[in-house]
């Protein structure tokens, strides 16, 4: 898994290799086709066949619809490959995260997902 | 063509309320600017009013919810706007922070707008998110996600209703008008 990191105005998704985590900060509300990029970045991570791999999502103050869609589709990707446990790390301060990230689980019930 | 479909009600003044108008005829409306208008909106009703958001928890619920929710409804008018203006007028009473937000949009869409939201006011809205993301999936070609208004209605049970009448000055278009409520506090 490459270090690579995705900027724009009031957000940066990143990715530490060595803990095989993708870190999303700040504010991301993009139209579906900016979201590409991003959730080409998820899918590489994915296509290295990790064993475990973590979204950080602690620094994420706003996701919208756009955003929510590619984060599901994520999960169905994870659930339909196999062989990658899928931890997410969220926020209970945040209010999008607690009330949108739950339904995770629906897509993929192994999920771990950590709302602290 | 005229009529209403889910639960429509326009703020009044029984509260708090601003209206803003946007004229994007003069200049292109951005993604960052519908995120930046949402935001004023939920801050400034988080300051104002009778609802007591005096409680840190509270008041993040009421800005995060009502900045997701308008962040939403405005994207979607500045994306399917086919003229004249988009507009915002929002405001807190009984409980309840309302918002109305209206676009033009080309008549010839209406009917397939009429269908979807029957679909979204006689569907369980948690099912229809479901079956919406796993399309989704299967169909990355897909431009537009679909989950603005599911979201809102499942993970924040906001109440969602549409009118629908005439554009004033344009035959071609119709004037679309959605609302959404929201409970200030829907811990207390």
């Amino acid at each position: 898994m490459l270090d690579t990191e995705i900027k724009g105005p009031g957000y940066r998704i990143w990715c530490d290799a060595s803990s095989r985590t993708v870190h999303f900060e700040g504010v991301l509300r993009l139209g579906t086709s900016e979201f590409k990029p991003i959730e080409e970045l998820l899918d590489r991570v994915l296509a290295d066949s990790p064993p475990a791999l973590h979204l950080r999502m602690t620094e994420l103050q706003f996701l919208n619809s756009s955003g929510i869609n590619m984060l599901y589709k994520f999960a169905i990707s994870v659930r339909k490959k196999s062989g990658t446990d899928l931890h997410v790390h969220a926020s209970a301060s945040i209010p999008w995260q607690g009330k949108s990230l739950p339904n995770l689980k629906k897509f993929l019930p192994t999920i771990t997902l950590t709302l602290d | 063509m005229d009529g209403i479909i889910g639960d429509y009600r326009e703020p009044t003044d029984a509260g708090p309320r601003v209206s803003l108008v946007f004229y994007p005829g003069a200049f292109p409306v951005k993604w960052n600017q519908c995120s930046a208008t949402a935001d004023f909106f939920a801050e400034y009703f988080a300051g104002v009013g009778d609802a007591d958001l005096g409680e840190e928890a509270a008041r993040r619920d009421f800005v995060g919810s009502v900045g997701y929710v308008l962040n939403e409804l405005i994207e979607n008018a500045v994306k399917f706007s086919a003229g004249g203006t988009v507009e915002i007028d929002a405001g807190v009473e009984d409980g309840e922070f309302v918002v109305v937000v209206s676009n033009q949009i080309a008549s010839s869409s209406v009917d397939a707008l009429r269908a979807k939201f029957d679909e979204l006011v006689h569907n369980d809205p948690q099912e229809l998110l479901m079956q919406r993301v796993e399309e989704n999936a299967a169909n990355p070609e897909l431009s537009t996600s679909g989950l603005g208004f599911l979201t809102m209605l499942s993970d924040y049970r906001a109440k969602l209703g549409w009118r629908f009448d005439a554009a004033p000055g344009n035959p071609d278009n119709t004037l679309l008008k959605t609302t959404a409520r929201l409970q200030v506090n829907p811990h207390a």
